[in-house]
């Protein structure tokens, strides 16, 4: 297969991926509604919060209640359930004609999610039109910062992607991998600091934080949007996130090398 | 009718426990997904303490008492999800045509959808929820009697019968509508991460709301106000507010009753 024609085949899986979003219009329509009502909520706690105080660790109400609403709207779209079909598709056997394809199994998996990200993405629009609406929204400080956070939002969907699939491919070790999947999807919307901003943790678990890769999908994005981070720090925030993007790449590899050989194709 | 209780009960221990076998098959799914139960309820009070660490108040309620209130949520969600947390895959169930078998066999719908699946991560909610319960219970600014304790009891199970009338109602709905995947999701997330709060903090219209659209009042903020001896916190009358557990008994018999009547409703998608 000639690159060209890999990149089209990639293409195809996304938009199969955007299709099996787009399919069930009920289903985002409402996720759109609770997004929005979630979102809503999120403002009152955190405004309630911070009613008739100054500054808490250096953030002001304002900047704490527009993280809420932003993270909220990021995590809609990073994060959805059911991410990727794959353990699906392994247990019902369907993996056998997905290994049949000309394009690698990963770059099928990458595309499909891809579609879904991209599919959820006006979900998020619209919970931070909301949020612009309730005067719950910032600027970025400068431009400069706008581009490195619009940089980290990337960095840090591509670093949700990766992680997501990871931990998809437990399932060809074991076939029920509900569990897994539900202590990541918990363990990461804590640890990314889409429930609550790094700079409220203490001091031991923001440390503890900083060593694993889940900060790069919320955090470092919002907070450089919001010129909490700023200047070189910024700029290493972001240089984290591409390095965890290349071990995180390592890592998938590695596992994949080691998955193949463990393919059991169910009744297929 | 009342014949027929004791052996649904028998129905359901013998369908539950063939479905608790199904799930000890995978023993590290087992442990995980136990561990999977406590990590989601987990992060939630995780939240709660880093931000009342921070701000030491939420709209004039401590650490001790929202702690209580979220305890009481917990524990409440655990009896809801241990024995009913299957009708979360209904949607699933319709969409695949697998209801068919449920409408040729002898035993009640209704109580097929229960015994689906045994679901594991309900144990993790389970014991966090009882021993969360027993920790801030004992923590809370209550004088414990036997009266109150009887109260508590009344209102975790008052408290389990709302989630569950909710999901049996948004059960009602997958035969109209094939995915109310969302729906559930929504209910399950905004119960989870709000239904702990103080929540006539929100003011007094979205308060009115969580009594009547979305019951969530009822589930634990209602009746904790009535051991904390806060009623007067709250805009209702208090005889309203100290009958909050029956609430749950209604929320679950609407429910069911939605139920019953969308089941003539249902297509079979043909496979």
């Amino acid at each position: 297969m000639t690159a060209a024609q890999q990149v089209r085949a990639f293409r195809g899986m996304t938009r199969a991926g955007t299709r099996s979003v787009l399919i069930y219009r009920g289903d985002l329509l409402t996720g759109a509604v609770t997004l929005v009502i979630q979102v809503v909520l999120a403002i009152a706690v955190w405004r309630i919060v911070y009613s008739g105080r100054g500054p808490v660790n250096g953030v002001d109400g304002r900047t704490a209640v527009a993280y809420a609403a932003i993270a909220a709207c990021l995590q809609s779209a990073l994060l959805p359930w059911q991410f990727s079909s794959l353990p699906m598709r392994i247990r019902t056997g369907q993996i056998a004609t997905d290994l049949t394809r000309p394009l690698g199994l990963m770059w099928q998996a990458l595309g499909q999610n891809l579609g879904v990200l991209l599919a959820r993405l006006p979900l998020g629009a619209i919970g931070l039109a909301a949020a612009g609406i309730l005067g719950a929204l910032m600027l970025p400080p400068g431009s400069g910062e706008l581009l490195l956070a619009v940089i980290a939002t990337v960095a840090g969907a591509m670093i949700a992607m990766l992680c997501n699939l990871i931990v998809s491919m437990v399932a060809f070790w074991t076939l029920e991998i509900s569990g897994p999947l539900i202590v990541y999807r918990f363990g990461s919307s804590f640890l990314s600091g889409s429930l609550i901003p790094l700079w409220f943790m203490p001091g031991w678990l923001r440390a503890s934080i900083e060593w694993l890769p889940f900060q790069g999908q919320v955090y470092t994005p919002v907070s450089i949007y919001l010129g909490q981070t700023r200047g070189g720090m910024a700029v290493a925030l972001v240089g984290v996130q591409l390095a965890w993007l290349v071990v995180l790449t390592l890592l998938l590899q590695a596992v994949w090398q080691r998955a193949r050989h463990k393919v059991v194709v169910q009744g297929g | 009718m009342a014949d027929h209780v004791p052996s649904w009960f028998r129905q359901y221990v013998i369908l539950e426990r063939a479905a608790l076998r199904a799930q000890l098959q995978y023993r590290v799914n087992f442990w995980t997904t136990l561990m999977g139960g406590v990590a989601y309820q987990g992060t939630q009070l995780l939240f709660l303490g880093v931000l009342l660490s921070k701000f030491g108040v939420i709209a004039g309620w401590g650490f001790p008492e929202i702690a209580f209130v979220f305890s009481m949520r917990l524990a409440s969600h655990a009896l809801y999800v241990v024995p009913f947390g299957s009708l979360m895959m209904t949607d699933f169930i319709v969409r695949e045509g697998d209801f068919d078998r449920y409408l040729l066999r002898p035993v009640s719908p209704f109580l097929q959808l229960l015994t689906r699946e045994f679901r594991l991560m309900s144990l993790g909610d389970g014991v966090l929820g009882i021993g969360a319960l027993i920790i801030f219970g004992l923590h809370a600014p209550v004088d414990w009697t036997a009266p109150k304790l009887g109260y508590l009891i009344v209102a975790v199970i008052g408290g389990s019968l709302v989630e569950t009338g909710i999901q049996t109602f948004f059960c009602g709905l997958s035969f109209l509508a094939t995915s109310t995947f969302s729906l559930r999701i929504f209910a399950d997330d905004s119960i989870t991460r709000f239904s702990g709060y103080p929540l006539t903090m929100f003011g007094r219209g979205v308060f009115y709301g969580f009594c009547t659209a979305f019951p969530m009042a009822f589930i634990a903020f209602l009746p904790a106000t009535v051991l904390l001896g806060r009623t007067s916190d709250v805009p209702l009358p208090t005889w309203l507010t100290f009958a909050s557990p029956v609430v749950g008994l209604a929320v679950f018999a609407l429910g069911y009753a939605f139920f019953i009547r969308m089941l003539p409703t249902y297509t079979s998608p043909g496979t």
